[in-house]
């Protein structure tokens, strides 16, 4: 088990919670991404997975609890912890009035990017997602797709070795998802990286993520291999949705969800 | 859908866009974290009511000063020459045109939020009919600017009437105010459809850029039309007055554009004699048609204001269909990587381009202006320091607009590696770009007439510390009430307490070392105690705004 402090481990979270107010987003949220690995984070709308990414990133403040990339602190010492990562957000709302060429060139200068490195990144990353013809045009006129395709290149332009993606596949086609996947899979594999990905996703996180931690009312309710979380439910050939609703015991909601509806 | 009804669902957008407009949310600002939910709505529709309370006190101030000008004892000083009558016509088409100036501002103010807000596109999935839509679009707009509105319509009037002595005055002002508002609207919405369709999707390229600042001098106009107003008004009086001696046809013809028709009403209730304006008979009857001519296009405007802002809420920008040229990625530190992103965004939105332009619009007028009647070194020196003055009073003025853009897509921006020197500086830096280049401009236009044109160019570099104070002040006190309570700038419109609690100092450190030099009596000493005075303040300043980005981390 890694150290705390421990700077070869990409993410740790540490008894992590999180409140609005009265109330509790997150509770006491342990979990870690190790290097080579993508640790996927399922849970239903408001289980706290947008929260947790968050506060990994330093956009919020936790309650109580520490997170450490490669052993920096994000809310201590956030200059240093945020140039260790790349975010996509959950919304691709960015400078409307920037094109994908001028953000990029911001990112490059706040992330002090050598110019010849930053060039052929950014040239290499939009022809593989296919917006190269979109890259001078202002944010505001593309589509939500295209955004989301910039963030991807936003968040892989300085390749760091942590990254934190938010519902990165909202609005790609599926193609481009593909690629995605191509490339994140990739991206540990080359180096000693992680990603920590959040998805609704089903089928992406069983077949992209090495381990999965199922958050549910801001608690994680298991976490392992799909190979493992499986294991533990025989009666699973739904694969990671029918382990996902048993973990989350949402089988009886479902069925009176559905039962509700009849008739309507 | 009735018009009661569309007044029912636009309370509901209202709500919405008063939060967009403190909160941002749909720009990419995240929630203040301390505050609790159920106090947002509150929170915003308050902030929303003190700025609409700041922006009418200001245009009550205009009419109350308008109203004071009406005095003959203030003639004396502003225009003996000219007729009374005339010279209170003069004085109300001013004051409507500055009031107009200013509702057309900050309708170009808020118009990022309108647009933004994405509300009209919400409500077009609906099945409500086009043209209940755009009531409620229209409804939305008009609710923006009820208390601004209103102060217009009444109290301009009011205080005609009151300095007149003549109630009859002030309700004959009453068809001049309500034409300056509907103006001033169809103004804003239109240059704001101007801007969606032609700059929002320009694309980048030298040429493209070069073309959005051309149009956004545009925008300036209205800005700096409140500004030439102020610093002419005399001139301005004093030609009214060479006019009507010399050539009372060409008086005749000036007073039929608008608003002087509407303006000559109040003058002619209260002294109802056609001579007494020095026109005659037939003049002053063409005036009185032209102002109920007026009626028609005006008519015309309104029914075009009915769907103007539903369409404009709607509408896309136009993109053009060139790919554009690929170009390589240049990386730039990271305060210059802030200011040239803060530049960007400027030059494709009215509501911060006019800010980077109007201090260089002054100084392009001003330096002109020293070309009328020949004036001799001396004065011309005196006409330099007063715009280089006014060049940075304004600079500092608008200031704090700059930090409205570091709301937008702040929620991605604060997870970036970016300290919050590098934020402050960039921020300031641009501020003291945008005096130095109007002063160096002014330093042009008059080198080759003042006697030491180096003695000007002194003065300038003189007042650059007090600049750097100044801006470093806003910024980061800006930057320390935006990570410590609450995103507060989302406009100039909106966020008029953050801006005004940042600007009132900020003037002051600028100003400062102004007002030393003009107690001087000698100019180079007097340049020398502004430079080491304004190096004080900037050796004053540093410390605080370190500590205030240093205790307010993102």
């Amino acid at each position: 088990m890694p150290s705390v402090g421990d700077r070869a481990l990409p993410l740790r979270i540490d008894g992590l919670s999180v409140r609005y107010g009265p109330l509790p987003a997150v509770s006491g949220l342990r979990l870690e991404v190790r290097p080579g690995e993508i640790y996927g984070l399922l849970g239903s709308n408001g289980a706290g997975k947008s929260s947790t990414l968050r506060c990994v990133v330093g956009l919020q403040t936790p309650s109580a609890g520490t997170v450490e990339i490669f052993g920096e602190d994000p809310v201590r010492r956030p200059e240093p912890a945020r140039t260790l990562l790349g975010y996509v957000p959950e919304s691709p709302l960015l400078f409307d009035a920037l094109s994908p060429h001028e953000f990029l060139e911001f990112l490059a200068g706040v992330r002090r990017l050598p110019a010849e490195l930053a060039d052929a990144r950014s040239r290499a990353y939009l022809a593989a997602f296919g917006i190269e013809a979109e890259a001078g045009r202002p944010l505001a006129t593309l589509s939500l797709g295209t955004r989301q395709k910039v963030l991807l290149v936003a968040a892989l332009l300085h390749q760091p070795p942590l990254l934190v993606l938010d519902e990165p596949f909202n609005n790609l086609d599926p193609r481009t998802v593909r690629i995605a996947k191509e490339l994140l899979a990739a991206y540990v594999r080359d180096a000693p990286r992680g990603i920590l990905l959040s998805t609704h996703t089903m089928e992406i996180a069983q077949a992209l993520c090495h381990r999965i931690g199922i958050l549910d009312e801001g608690e994680l309710k298991a976490e392992g291999t799909y190979a493992e979380l499986a294991a533990g439910r025989p009666g699973a050939p739904g694969g990671l949705e029918e382990v996902y609703l048993g973990v989350t015991r949402s089988e009886a909601v479902v069925r009176d969800a559905i039962r509700n509806l009849r008739g309507v | 859908m009735g018009w009661r009804a569309a007044f029912r669902l636009g309370s509901v957008a209202y709500r919405e866009l008063s939060f967009q407009a403190i909160y941002a949310t749909r720009q990419g600002q995240p929630l203040p974290e301390a505050a609790a939910t159920d106090d947002l709505g509150r929170t915003a529709a308050r902030r929303v009511r003190e700025s609409k309370l700041l922006v009418s006190a200001l245009l009550a101030g205009i009419s109350a000063v308008a109203a004071t000008a009406l005095s003959p004892r203030v003639q004396i000083f502003l225009g003996p020459e000219v007729a009374p009558p005339l010279y209170q016509a003069a004085v109300l088409a001013t004051a409507l045109l500055l009031e107009l100036s200013l509702l057309w501002t900050t309708g170009l103010q808020i118009l990022p939020t309108f647009l933004g807000s994405r509300i009209l596109p919400t409500l077009a999935v609906l099945p409500i009919p086009p043209a209940d839509r755009d009531r409620v679009a229209l409804l939305l707009f008009l609710r923006t600017f009820d208390l601004p509105a209103l102060t217009v319509l009444l109290l301009l009037p009011l205080f005609t009437g009151i300095a007149l002595g003549n109630a009859a005055a002030g309700l004959a002002l009453v068809p001049g105010a309500g034409a300056t508002v509907l103006l001033a609207f169809a103004l804003a919405l239109a240059t704001g459809d101007h801007f969606v369709r032609r700059v929002q999707g320009s694309p980048t390229g030298h040429r493209a850029t070069a073309l959005r600042w051309g149009y956004l001098v545009l925008w300036a106009v209205p800005a700096f039309a409140i500004y030439a107003f102020v610093s002419f008004g005399p001139e301005l009086l004093r030609a009214l007055a060479a006019l009507a001696a010399t050539d009372p046809n060409g008086l005749t013809a000036l007073l039929l554009c608008f608003p002087f028709p509407y303006a000559l009403l109040p003058a002619l209730a209260a002294t109802p004699s056609a001579g007494a304006l020095g026109l005659g008979a037939g003049a002053t009857d063409l005036l009185l048609v032209a102002a109920a001519a007026y009626a028609g296009p005006l008519a015309l405007v309104a029914r075009w204001l009915l769907a103007a802002p539903g369409r404009l809420a709607l509408a896309a920008a136009d993109t053009d269909p060139r790919a554009p040229t690929a170009r390589r990625l240049r990386v730039r530190p990271p305060a210059v990587a802030v200011l040239v992103k803060d530049l960007r965004i400027a030059s494709r939105s009215p509501a911060f381009g006019y800010v980077v332009l109007l201090p260089l619009l002054e100084a392009v007028v001003l330096g002109a202006s020293t070309f009328v009647n020949s004036p001799g070194p001396v004065t011309v020196f005196r006409l330099g320091v007063a715009a280089v003055a006014t060049s940075a009073l304004l600079a500092t003025f608008f200031g704090p607009v700059f930090f409205a853009t570091e709301l937008m897509g702040s929620a991605y921006v604060r997870s970036l590696p970016l300290a919050p020197r590098s934020v402050v500086l960039g921020k300031t830096a641009l501020l003291v770009a945008v005096y130095a280049a109007s002063a160096l401009l002014l330093v042009g236009f008059t080198a080759a007439r003042v006697v030491a044109p180096a003695i000007l160019l002194l003065f300038v570099l003189a007042e650059l510390p007090a600049l750097l104070a100044a801006g470093l002040f806003e910024m980061a006190f800006l930057f320390r009430v935006s990570v410590g309570r609450e995103l507060g700038l989302t406009n100039l419109y909106t966020g008029a307490r953050w801006a005004t609690a940042a600007a009132l100092p900020g003037l002051a450190l600028a100003g400062g070392p102004l007002l030393l030099y003009a107690l001087q009596p000698e100019r180079l000493p007097g340049i020398g105690l502004m430079a080491l005075f304004a190096l004080g303040e900037l050796a004053a300043v540093v410390p605080v705004a370190r500590w205030w980005t240093r205790r307010w981390r993102r």
